[in-house]
């Protein structure tokens, strides 16, 4: 520290500073931990505000079927009292309104106050010449009045409840222990996919890494970099796209297989190949090998070709001279690697989103959208994330320790 | 014949000689091999980018190539009147230069900062500012959406989607502006500093301009990163959107040949871009040489 400031004075390296810690603070830290806080706060939602909501509802559908009750009365009496059909008519249809608003419990209480209002006259308009039973209407109209008080009443409270005290919360673990049991294998399976895609995209990008390594001359090199870069900067979601063009059931897979005689085309057969995690899997090596690539073959450079000249002088065959020469050199961009792999690809919305579009399995980055957009449930999503996130430090970890590689050697 | 023999079976008590011609043959062999790995490998890279660009100008409706309907330029006629795909441009383009504005600032003084500390807290730091980098993309926007919103009540959109994209391009940043400040020599800065200028002198026309490069490399890897971005943005941008998080969400309702001719110009200004690169550098490799 007092190095930058005798290099750049006071004022500047007080910049400097700030603005670290502003990325730290504002940015990095906070952020994350505010994540972490959420995930451990449990929302009751089985608590007072949503038993009050499971009431209201149920009040609504009671009122529902005691209106059907007098709509029956009615459609019972007019006929006996009026000839002319017009009655007969214009009371139900004035009915089947009045049920709509109630169907639908909305949590404002404006709709209820005009319903008696609309009900009376229509009730009323019959009534002069009715002759049947007017104590078992008074009596359900009564009921119903009291159900609109009640429903009033709670609904009023229900809208206090929301605004004041909010949902209840307490830190638990709750968010966690109550994962349900497909959300946990969704997790495990994520994981396990994530780790395969790594694998195989070593297996796959390592001899590409060192052929890159290994090219005669600067030319070759050049083209070869630029065969790898193209592909390499084309957005994901365009090369996720090529890809769904593939695997469709009107798709270029199942047109080969038609030709091939496999399927047939004009019967409308055809594989979803995109209903399966196997796709995802498929277009997610597509998607993310190059991000192996890349780091792998900047070890590889570094290394000192005589070495393998010099085992290979010695006897050593091939496999030999990769196991013990070129891959423990290679180690900390092997590293490098697998961890970008494994991380975009565990956590990755992108591919299954679009590739399956609904079709084929969860992937446990879909589960944590699903939880933030759709379930509107903020802090089981932060425990879902918190949960992807300790999964890719555990991994990090745990590939440092495999490759005895430090930080510094990794983010390079 | 003899040397054929003895090189296909290599004995104990063989020459010299002919183990080298073994392992000649032996180098020979996997060449081969390791030839056409590259060409299927190759293959594999480029094949589903060619079939998108050729879908691109097929006259159907839905994008493919094996349902050949006639050549057109309908659907790169149709992008500049689709308002969702010029607007999200607008917006994509609107935050890249946001994150250069923040990224470049940050990376820049975090690497200042890491190159002159020498004590055992600088291994902490490192690892404090390169972890944006080795977050999941999806959990950097969920922090973001989620900090801004409870701290300050400001809802997700096209500001916490550039705060995000910003916190982890800063780090690619700083890895960049430290891979050039490792390099530099300290004692231009110290002699100036003996004869008497100041420190916000000898930054501003020392340590800057020998930085410059890396200003324009990283401002140019920030906004494609940004432009690109797709996980962090998909949940920190809200109901607004970007050019890629439209064509996200038009991919998930169907195919459009559209999204192949937005494609076919991505591919275009990529290649484009790494041609010209390669000139540029054999010209400045000539240039050294001669």
């Amino acid at each position: 520290m007092t190095s930058l400031i005798k290099s750049y004075g006071k004022g500047l390296t007080g910049l400097f500073v700030g603005l670290t810690a502003i990325w730290i603070v504002l940015m990095i830290l906070v952020p994350t931990l505010r994540m972490v806080d959420r995930a451990f706060i449990y929302e009751d939602r089985g608590g007072e505000v949503a038993m009050l909501a499971l009431e209201i509802d149920r009040l609504y559908t009671e009122k529902f079927s005691l209106e059907q009750e007098l709509l029956v009365l009615d459609a019972a009496e007019t006929p006996s009292t009026d000839s002319v059909g017009v009655p007969s008519v214009g009371v139900p249809s004035v009915g089947a309104g009045l049920p709509s608003p109630s169907l639908t419990p909305s949590p404002s209480a404006a709709p209820s106050p005009p319903v008696p209002s609309v009900g009376v006259p229509s009730v009323g308009v019959p009534s002069p010449g009715a002759g049947g039973t007017p104590r078992d209407r008074t009596a359900l109209e009564g009921r119903i009045a009291t159900l609109e008080g009640r429903i009033a009443t709670l609904e009023a409270q229900e809208t206090d409840g929301s605004e004041i005290k909010g949902v209840e919360t307490s830190y638990s673990l709750r968010n966690f222990t109550d994962m349900s049991a497909i959300h946990v294998e969704i997790f495990l399976m994520t994981l396990l996919y994530a780790l395969c895609v790594t694998l195989l995209c070593f297996v796959v990008c390592y001899p590409v890494a060192y052929a890159a390594a290994s090219m005669p001359t600067a030319e070759k090199l050049t083209l070869m970099m630029v065969g790898l870069v193209i592909p390499y900067a084309i957005n994901e979601l365009l090369r996720i796209f090529s890809w769904v063009m593939i695997l469709e059931k009107q798709g270029i897979l199942n047109w080969v297989f038609d030709a091939v005689g496999l399927i047939d085309f004009e019967a409308g057969e055809g594989i979803r190949f995109v209903a399966s995690n196997g796709a995802v899997f498929t277009v997610m090596v597509y998607a993310y090998i190059l991000f192996m690539v890349f780091p792998i073959y900047n070890t590889i450079d570094t290394l000192d070709r005589n070495q393998i000249e010099a085992a290979r002088d010695l006897g050593a065959s091939t496999w030999r001279i990769h196991f013990r020469v070129v891959i423990p050199h290679a180690k900390p961009g092997i590293a490098v690697g697998s961890i970008m792999t494994f991380m975009l690809s565990a956590g990755s919305i992108a591919v299954p989103e679009i590739v399956g579009r609904g079709l084929h399995p969860d992937w446990f980055s879909q589960l944590i959208y699903r939880r933030f957009f759709e379930a509107d449930s903020w802090y089981e999503g932060s425990a879902y994330s918190l949960a992807l996130l300790v999964a890719c430090v555990i991994f990090i970890l745990a590939n440092m320790a495999i490759f005895k590689v430090g930080i510094r050697d990794i983010a390079k | 014949m003899t040397t054929l023999d003895t090189a296909s079976a290599p004995k104990p008590g063989t020459t010299p000689r002919a183990s080298v011609v073994t392992a000649k043959r032996e180098t020979d062999w996997s060449n081969a091999l390791l030839n056409a790995y590259l060409v299927i490998f190759f293959a594999y890279m480029f094949l589903p980018l060619i079939f998108m660009v050729i879908a691109a100008f097929n006259a159907s409706p839905t994008p493919s190539v094996t349902d050949w309907q006639g050549f057109t330029l309908r659907w790169f006629q149709e992008l500049p009147y689709d308002e969702r795909f010029v607007q999200g441009l607008f917006n994509s383009i609107l935050i890249a230069f946001g994150v250069i504005a923040i990224a470049i600032p940050l990376g820049l003084s975090g690497a200042l900062i890491l190159t002159r500390l020498q004590s055992g807290a600088s291994t902490f730091l490192y690892t404090v500012l390169v972890s944006p980098i080795l977050m999941p993309g999806i959990v950097l926007g969920v922090t973001t959406m989620i900090f801004w919103r409870d701290f300050f009540n400001v809802q997700a959109g096209l500001f916490t989607a550039m705060v995000a994209q910003a916190c982890f391009i800063a780090s690619y940043c700083m890895l960049l502006f430290m891979a050039r400040l490792q390099r530099q020599d300290r004692v231009l800065e110290e002699a100036a500093l003996d004869l008497g200028a100041s420190p916000v002198m000898v930054f501003r026309r020392i340590t800057l301009p020998f930085l410059m490069p890396t200003i324009v490399t990283g401002s140019v890897i920030a906004f494609l990163q940004s432009i690109e971005n797709y996980n962090t943005t998909f949940f920190a941008i809200g109901g607004s959107y970007t050019l890629v998080t439209e064509i996200g969400s038009r991919m998930r309702f169907g195919l459009s040949p559209m999204i192949n001719a937005i494609g076919v110009i991505f591919v275009f200004i990529t290649v484009a871009g790494a041609v010209t690169y390669v000139l540029m550098q054999r010209r400045r490799d000539r240039k050294a040489k001669g």
